[in-house]
Parts: C-alpha cells; structure tokens; sequence
C-alpha cells in the first residue's frame, strides 16, 4: 500500500513538473477550457436564479371570454355555470364579471374616472374570468380551450392571460436543454484539449518513458503521470472558469437589478452551490484523466 | 540462471538475427559474447532483458520462460535484468542522482531509502560527489557509470551491458569493466556484449563467440 502511494506521489510531482516547464503552453490549454467551462457555470447560474422566481408568480392560466354586448342578461353566469360543468376536470374556479360591475370598479379609479365621464354608456361587455387546473400539458390545454370557446355562441373574444408566463417557462425550459447541449459540448472540449496536450507531452517524453521502461516501469507506472496532467488540468481550468464566472456575474448583477428594480423587486445571479461546483470539478478532473488514458495508450506504442 | 534453447529471431520476413541459439549461464557467471558488428550480440542481449521477444524458441531467466511471460509480467522481469546499452540512454532534463532513483521510483521504494540507496549505487562506481551534475557535464565514461549504477540500484541478479567500453578510453574502459568485476564478485550474473579482445583476455572467463547470428564457439579462460 505504502509503496502504491510513493508511486501516485511520484506521478503526481511529475505531472506537476511536466505542467511547469511549459508554462505558457499548460496555461494556454488551461485557459480554453476554463473559458470553455464559464460559459456553463454562468447559464447555469442565470437558470439558477430564474427558476425560483418564475415559481413565485402565480402561474395558474387564466381564460377571460369577453361576451358581445347584445348577449341576453344573465348568459355570463349561465355560461360560466355550464363551462364549468361541462370542463369540471380542466376548471379550477369560475368568476363572473357583470359589465356593470366592472363599470364601477373602473369608475372608482381617480386615473379612469375622467375619462370614463365622457363616454355616453357603458362600453364594458360581460366577462367570464376561468381559471385552469395546473397540469403538465397546461399550455396545450390552454390553447385547446381557448380556440373551443372562441366559437362559443355571445362569445366576442377570448384572451388568455398567463399565457407569457407559459411562453417563459417554455423558454427556461429550452434553455435547460440548451444548458446540457453545452455542457455535452464543452466536454468535447476538455477530451478534445487534454488528449492534444498529453499526446504532445507523450512525444516529448519519448526518452523518459522508453528509460522507464527499460528499468521495469509497467505500463500504468507510464501512464500515471499523465493521468495525473490530464485531471490536474481539468481541476485548475474548473477553479479558474468558476472566478471567470463569478467576475462576469458582476456586471450582470447591474443589469439585473435595474431591470429587477423597475418591476419593485430584488433579484441578484448567484453562482450555482457549492456542492454542485464540487462535482463540476470532479467530473471535469475524471473526464481529463479518461482523456489522457486514451491519449497516453494510442502514442506510446514505440 | 540465463537458458536458451533453440531461440531464433528475425524481424519481419528478412533474415535471422539469431538461428538456433542454445546455451546456459549459470548464477554469478561472467561471461562475455563478442564477435564482429552486426553479428547479432545486442539482439541477444535485448532477448534476455526481456526488451524484443524471440521469434522462436524458448528463454528462461531465472527459472521464469521470459518468453511466454505476459505483457503486464515482463517488468517485473526487467527489474530482475541490470540493462546498460551502448548509448547510456540518460535523462539530461534532471541531474545524475535524479536518473539513478528513476528505476526505485518505478519499485514505489520510499523517497528516503531510495535515496540513500541511489547515493550507495553512485558511490559504488565511483561517482560519489557528481549526484548534483546534470548526466551532459560528465564525460563519456561517468556517463557510462551513471548507467550502470541506474542498472544495479534495484539490486538485479544479472546484469547485462552491451559494449559499455566503446567510445572510451583505455582507463575509462578499465574502471568500467573494474565496477563489472565487482558485481561479479557478489553475485551477479554478469553478461558483457563487446568485440574488444584486449579486454575479454583481462577480465572474462568465458566467451561465447557469435557470427552472423550463429554461436562458432565457446571458450573457457581459466
């Protein structure tokens, strides 16, 4: 056991050793793949923090069916009655608005009340306000509804009102596609980088490995060490893209809060927790190390 | 012990390096193999450490048949076989005691033994002092030391060295098969490929002669 151990710490300080004699060029590497891996940790962090403020608004839909102004007294409670008999498993609730209701109300509003003076009659249809049951299809049933009571006899229009809510949650949810895409492409980027890197350094190393071998190293003895540049390099790009990540969030951060304030809110982008970083890290330094294997075995059959 | 029986080896479809070599080599023998360049004597040597295998016949070393030995096996083997080739194959990118702890790193031999063992294996041929140079401030003949104390570091039942005298002068030659004579002398199976008569007269035993992959002879010096 004690033996295995001197050996990983021999590959490692060899590995490090191999890092800082080509400085420029390790750090060349390590600076695409951290670019390469901030793109993640920011969309990541943009999701992060969109996600639970998207929760926080109410997004059950809403379905208002206007009436024309000749529909018979009465026809929006009648209608809302039998749409919620007929859709009992779709509605959660059913609210009425009398036109005259709704007159008043508006009239009661000092910026409305002036301009309401000047209008002869009443200009407010009879509305029915109907509001759907969350479901996983809800922007499907939404739209099914609304086109079906279009056609609905009185009925002059239909709006439907959480519908940008849908439009929003559909569009994170793309993003979250979006974001594994990356991800997916980003690790290319790290295969990619690390097998380059260890298949030049293979090269360079030509002689030491053939000394090695020529002393009774096996085979994992030579490859040790590369596994260890290929996993270090994936460590150090995941720490640097986490502070290129954290420094890009700042301006960010002062777009969004302009924009979070101008709707009477607070919102800041946090990077993603720690634990997940950790992870990031760990899968990145497991991947580099995979993709050195597969570099050091293909060039060093001399 | 170093057995071959019937060992043939050709690369490719071209001619035999080596045809039908049979021969034995018992513990703590000093043997020489001469014969002229191109005679097949590196060859031989790289079949016993266990670098090329053969394309027939069989190879024991040790009692092991090295030539059946699996790929993860033959290290192993190597670390029982001192190698010094002609060209001393140093690492000039670290110093002289960094290339001698090279074969105990691949042991996982702990860094302060390895130490002290490397400095004893300079010591012993010579070379006390130097562990700081790096292997291209040394001449032609430390060089060669240097190999053969990186050959004998891990303590190998056989050494084998392939013209370790070429390229040297005559003193430099002299303290070189001086430091063989003293393995020998414990115990060491020693087997020197070398075409340099002067010397195999000084210093050999026995002499297995080679030509054109072939064993003409083989000679008992008293």
């Amino acid at each position: 056991m004690k033996r295995w151990l001197y050996q990983h710490r021999y590959a490692l300080g060899v590995a490090l050793r191999r890092l800082g004699k080509q400085p420029f060029s390790s750090l060349c590497n390590i600076l695409v793949i951290s670019l390469s891996l901030a793109v993640p940790i920011v969309v990541s962090s943009i999701l992060d923090t969109a996600k639970p403020v998207l929760r926080q608004i109410p997004v059950s839909a809403e379905i208002t069916l206007y009436l024309d102004r000749n529909a018979p007294a009465g026809e929006a409670r009648r209608l809302g009655a039998r749409l919620k008999q007929e859709h009992r498993d779709e509605i959660e609730a059913v609210e009425v608005v009398d036109r005259d209701t709704a007159w008043k109300d508006l009239r009661r509003r000092p910026a409305w009340a002036e301009a309401l003076a000047v209008l002869p009659d009443n200009p407010l249809p009879d509305a029915v306000v109907l509001t759907l049951m969350q479901d996983s299809d809800i922007a499907n049933t939404t739209q099914r509804l609304s086109l079906e009571w279009q056609t609905l006899d009185h009925v002059d229009s239909v709006q439907v009102d959480s519908a940008w809510v849908q439009r929003l949650q559909s569009m994170l949810d793309f993003l979250s596609v979006g974001l594994w895409m990356l991800a997916l492409g980003v690790a290319l980027v790290v295969l990619a980088t690390v097998f380059n890197t260890v298949r030049l350094q293979a090269l360079t190393q030509r002689e030491e490995i053939a000394v090695a071998r020529l002393v009774g190293a096996t085979e994992s003895f030579v490859r040790r060490p590369f596994l260890y540049l290929g996993a270090l390099t994936g460590l150090i790009s995941c720490v640097l893209a986490t502070g290129a990540a954290w420094l890009a969030l700042h301006p960010l951060n002062i777009a969004v809060s302009r924009l979070a304030q101008s709707y009477g809110t607070r919102l800041s982008l946090e990077l993603p927790d720690t634990l997940s970083l950790v992870l990031a890290g760990i899968v990145v330094a497991i991947l580099g190390a995979l993709s050195a294997r597969w570099s050091v075995t293909r060039n060093t059959r001399f | 012990m170093i057995e071959f029986q019937h060992v043939f080896k050709s690369y490719g479809r071209g001619r035999n390096i080596l045809a039908d070599i049979n021969f034995r080599i018992q513990p703590g023998e000093f043997v020489f193999v001469s014969g002229p360049s191109g005679a097949g004597k590196s060859t031989l040597l790289k079949l016993i450490g266990g670098l090329e295998p053969p394309s027939r016949g069989s190879i024991y070393i040790n009692g092991h048949r090295s030539d059946k030995m699996s790929a993860r096996a033959r290290p192993y083997l190597r670390r029982a076989v001192g190698v010094i080739l002609q060209d001393a194959h140093l690492l000039y990118d670290r110093n002289a005691i960094q290339n001698v702890l090279l074969p105990l790193a691949v042991t996982g031999l702990a860094p302060g033994q390895a130490l002290s063992r490397a400095r004893a294996a300079m010591e012993k041929v010579g070379l006390s002092g130097k562990e700081d140079l790096n292997p291209i401030e040394m001449s032609g003949g430390e060089q060669q030391r240097l190999a053969i104390a990186r050959a004998i570091v891990n303590r190998p039942s056989i050494l084998i060295a392939d013209e370790p005298t070429a390229n040297l002068d005559e003193d430099s030659a002299r303290r070189i098969m001086d430091v063989f004579r003293d393995f020998n002398r414990v115990g060491v199976t020693t087997l020197i490929a070398s075409h340099d008569r002067g010397l195999m007269a000084t210093y050999t035993r026995r002499t297995m002669r080679i030509d054109a992959g072939r064993f003409s002879d083989t000679q008992e010096t008293p």
